[in-house]
């Protein structure tokens, strides 16, 4: 299918200010074109909403964890069989596999497509399981995407901020995101899972030191890799997981942090889970409002949330100190992995029970910070999955921000003993509008990431286009979209998906000076265990993204 | 191929993957002279033998007669795709991709799919997935382990260049110096002995095995002020535990080494590996402990994590449904095969390293052998097809897992040869044509 024309939806391009307006979307070889000849097939998407295809900027569905994590939960793949879908596509074989919580990777592709996202990012891939990464996305169809390389307690970018060479951790930095075929640079809890696997059990704050120097803290480490994102033209700012997560009292820190990277752009992750103020007893409560409010007020940052809902889900992060504390409180199973070098891992499975207290208050932060969010751009829909949540729940979440009364009626349901001093239980009576959920869902997101042909229609971009049929029910609505169409393929028919196409990877290979080559084999000849030579993933299917032109600080080629 | 007198110049290919064990080194050096391996530096005996001199057979064969690859391949497309219910068996010696190619035909076909983790690794698997576990890959114990445990493994046979490359020997990141910087335990639980070189020692009966190890969960469990207590009550598993204990708690870093697939030496209990597991995650309680299961050779963790991140489960998935369903019990290839349930089985890897029950149930069903020498290995009526592939890692490139599913490059250091997944990537295609028409 080389030429498509969408015909007479009610069009939401916030990015090219179209609000709501019926037009033909034209497609022609996998971009959105002008016009197409009257030969071109058609789909009927009158009385319905289109929109870009959804771009997630923060899930878990590639990486070494994810493995873990679905290694620990198969009593939930049982629950959630996937056989495969009937795809008329038969240049594909179509495969089946497992849903729940934590699914496989080809239900994952089709899962999302399912649910009209076209593009999926994994936001946090150890650099030396990177090949594991990558033949996952391989096997993850239809969907674009990527993946952010862990660097935040990285032991050769320590060392460097350790002897004061900041611009040659930078070197390194850009080195590594080609070597790995990454996307983007992730921080994750900076020094504390280093802290974590020298047995510290303390919270980590942001001038704790690790270094022999002095220098090495978790603000030198976040102002080294936020500077590199910038220095380096990467397309997205560096993705940052605060210290601290889940512990009450947080949004001290996550404030902190902020203002020690003010006026550097920077993206702050599931700010849920770091926006907590805690009573004079030490128990949590919703710091939403004062961390909301330092974002509206900053141009600089933007967020994703992070929402919780309720029901099954399984925490996977590399903040492996967090899941060692899920672990001893609920004392669910707990698989942790330190991986050398370079970072940690923890798995707990969990479930967010409206009757839990701290659940409740996890749930309420997170819809506030998406209602006291004053500037949509900067605010995306994610329920970094599957911690707090699967992205199967994104269209529950979204009528939770469309409708208020679906809101309430959940609020009155929920365990309140911590929500005193929540905006949410004053009666926030926003409800987002199509237009804000096709920003905080795919426009903004896309932004946010350095797409410019995608999370939007206009002429050149790439023929990623959801088509959802409007109902009483939004969440229904946005479950199962009528029409998605990926690169130009109609993937979902008639709500069925009938072709999977494989989705395009999304990496970058930022130039860098080949002096920091040496410093890199050193370490890897005195410390690693993989050889040098090994370490890289090598050419991969598609070409890097292009970035700005830039010129490595030392000359590098 | 050269005459070899004189005429021939040798080439290395450098940091070449051994999969010879689940160390997995890859920093072999692979000598090549008038096409055959001459040398394999810095490889172990495992290693050596893994590499040998890189001739395998090249045949293919259909009732025991040499024909052409693609009408090998045609007949076992009909037998796979005309059984009433098949068996696809991923052996060791596959690359990843082979891997999912196999689970792939396993999908297809609606058969049973099924690796030899189930015969060999099965207990720390299920373990893994009910308790889960405290590990780290193998160079964070080179560099962070000051208290190293090997436990019940015989190390310096099983896994050679452990000492070497991971612990006790190198110098870490975070130690002060070497060998000097760690406390070696060896924990020998009958004939399975430990490293000579350790500087604490203790002999354990097997039967006392679990009863040591769950008293030694109490004691690093315990309150520091009730140690004492529960360290002077009577018994060789309390007297064994109390021996161990105190090290194991002074440690900042503690790696737990045993392994995975223990040889039949001596019957022991299968809840040893849940108290080895349980005794790693505990330890972190009051320090930090990564416990390390050693896998064998041939990409055995590649096979669990293909089957994981594709169908969900490790090992013995049946999509007899069009779905997969985990039946680790019930649906393993032993287990099936046992049962008469599977009338056709097709075997990807090295034939040579299917555990031997599995190899003596395959006589009583027709199979096809896809891998390093498939034409020898499984001889027999019930063989229809045998092709012949060259080895993932010498004779083609792909990806491996080590032991703690680090991935790792192959690089073959004699190209040339079909691979195991060119051939399967071939196979999967005849069985999707003959699915469409």
């Amino acid at each position: 299918m080389t030429q498509l024309r969408i015909v007479g939806g009610t069009v939401y391009d916030p990015l090219n200010d179209i609000d709501g307006e019926v037009r033909d979307i034209c497609i022609d070889a996998g971009r959105v074109v002008e016009d197409v000849p009257p030969t071109a097939a058609r789909v009927d998407a009158r009385g319905m909403i289109v929109m870009p295809g959804g771009v997630d900027i923060h899930s878990h569905v590639a990486s070494g964890a994810v493995n873990v994590a679905r290694r620990l939960v198969p009593e939930a793949h049982a629950l959630d069989p996937a056989p495969a879908p009937a795809l008329i596509d038969t240049a594909v074989i179509p495969r089946s596999g497992v849903g729940g919580i934590v699914p496989s990777t080809f239900t994952t592709g089709y899962r999302y497509a399912g649910l009209g996202y076209t593009t999926v990012f994994d936001a946090a891939v150890a650099p030396l399981m990177a090949r594991v990464a990558h033949g996952q996305l391989d096997d993850t169809p239809i969907v674009d995407g990527g993946f952010f390389a862990l660097l935040g307690n990285d032991r050769l970018l320590l060392d460097l901020i350790d002897g004061g060479e900041r611009e040659r951790a930078r070197e390194y930095v850009a080195w590594l995101l080609g070597a790995t075929g990454a996307y983007a640079i992730k921080v994750v809890n900076p020094g504390g899972v280093e802290l974590w696997k020298r047995g510290s059990r303390e919270r980590t704050e942001l001038d704790t030191t690790l270094g022999s120097s002095g220098r090495v803290t978790p603000r030198a480490i976040l102002e080294t890799l936020v500077d590199a994102a910038g220095a380096l033209d990467l397309p997205h700012a560096t993705h940052i997981h605060c210290n601290n997560l889940g512990l009450p009292g947080n949004a001290a820190t996550t404030l902190a942090t902020m203002r020690t990277l003010d006026g550097r752009r920077a993206h702050f992750t599931h700010l849920q889970f770091h926006s907590y103020a805690s009573t004079p007893d030490g128990r949590w409560r919703s710091g939403a409002r004062e961390i909301i409010e330092y974002v509206n007020d900053h141009p600089s940052i933007s967020a994703d949330v992070g929402q919780v809902m309720f029901g099954a889900a399984a925490t996977l992060t590399a903040d492996a100190p967090v899941e060692y504390l899920l672990h001893k409180s609920s004392g669910r199973k707990w698989a942790n992995v330190d991986i050398e070098l370079e970072t940690g891992c923890g798995v707990v499975p969990h479930e967010y029970r409206e009757r839990a207290a701290v659940a409740a208050l996890q749930w309420a932060v997170g819809l506030e910070l998406f209602l006291l969010s004053a500037d949509p751009w900067r605010i995306v829909l994610s329920t970094d999955h599957p911690n707090g949540g699967s992205f199967m729940s994104y269209p529950r979440l979204i009528r939770l921000l469309m409708d208020r009364t679906y809101r309430d009626a959940q609020l009155r349901r929920v365990e309140s003993r911590l929500l005193a001093g929540s905006a949410l239980t004053d009666g926030l009576e926003r409800e987002y509008t199509l237009r804000e959920i096709a920003i905080v869902t795919r426009a903004g997101p896309a932004r946010l990431l350095g797409l410019r042909d995608k999370g939007h229609l206009g002429v050149g971009a790439d023929g990623d286009v959801t088509v959802y049929a409007p109902g009483d029910d939004v969440a229904r609505t946005f479950a199962s979209p009528r029409y998605v169409v990926k690169g130009g393929t109609v993937v979902v028919e008639e709500g069925e998906l009938r072709r999977a196409p494989p989705g395009r990877r999304l990496h970058v290979r930022p130039p860098y000076d080949r002096a920091i080559t040496h410093e890199i084999r050193t370490h890897f000849d005195q410390y690693a265990t993989v050889r040098f030579e090994n370490f890289p993933v090598g050419e991969l299917r598609d070409a890097p993204s292009a970035l700005a032109t830039r010129t490595p600080s030392a000359g590098g080629r | 191929m050269g005459d070899g007198y004189g005429m021939s110049a040798a080439t290395v290919t450098a940091n070449a993957t051994c999969l010879g064990c689940g160390c997995a080194c890859d920093d072999i050096d692979v000598v090549v002279d008038a096409g055959r391996i001459v040398e394999a530096r810095n490889a172990c005996s495992l290693g050596a033998e893994w590499f040998a001199d890189g001739r395998v057979p090249t045949r293919c064969l259909v009732d025991g007669r040499d024909t052409s690859l693609e009408s090998a391949l045609t007949r076992a497309a009909e037998l796979l795709f005309t059984a009433r219910r098949a068996l696809v068996y991923l052996a060791p010696g596959l690359s990843c991709e082979s891997q999912c190619h196999g689970v792939a035909i396993a999908d297809l076909l609606r058969g049973v799919l099924d690796s030899a983790t189930t015969d060999t690794a099965l207990d720390v698997v299920l373990t893994s997935q009910e308790r889960g576990y405290a590990s780290a890959t193998l160079g964070e114990i080179r560099n962070r382990a000051d208290v190293v445990v090997f436990w019940a493994v015989d190390i310096e046979q099983r896994y050679p260049r452990f000492l070497s490359r991971y612990a006790p020997l190198p110098a870490g990141r975070d130690l002060d110096a070497a060998r000097a910087s760690r406390t070696v335990i060896a924990v020998d639980v009958g004939g399975a002995t430990a490293p000579r070189d350790a500087d604490q020692r203790i002999a354990i009966d097997p039967a006392d095995e679990v009863a040591t190890l769950i008293a030694l969960q109490a004691l690093v469990t315990a309150p520091p002020d009730d140690r004492p207590a529960l360290g002077a009550r009577e018994g060789r598993a309390w007297a064994h535990a109390r021996n161990v204990a105190t090290t194991l708690l002074a440690g900042r870093y503690v790696a737990l080494v045993y392994d995975a697939e223990p040889d039949e030496r001596a019957r022991r209990s299968s809840r040893r590996f849940e108290t080895l597991a349980g005794l790693a995650q505990k330890l972190n309680d009051s320090t930090r402990c990564a416990a390390v299961a050693m896998r064998a050779g041939g990409n055995r963790s590649g096979a669990d994590a293909m089957m994981t991140s594709r169908t969900g489960y490790p090992l013995a998935v049946d999509f007899a449904r069009g779905y997969p369903r985990y039946l680790p019990y019930d649906g393993s290839a032993s287990a099936c095969l046992a049962r008469g349930e599977v009338d056709t089985a097709l075997v990807l890897g090295d034939a040579a390293s299917v555990p031997a029950s599995v190899a003596a149930a395959l006589h009583s069903v027709r199979h096809i052998v896809i891998g390093p020498r498939a034409s020898s290995a499984l001889a027999g009526p019930a063989v229809v097809v045998a092709i012949d592939t060259g080895v993932a890692g010498i004779h083609s490139d792909g990806m491996a897992l080590r032991t703690d599913d680090v991935p790792l490059p192959l690089r073959p250091a004699l190209p040339g040869l079909p691979s195991a997944e060119a051939v399967a990537t071939t196979l999967v295609g005849h069985l999707a044509a003959r699915g469409r028409a």
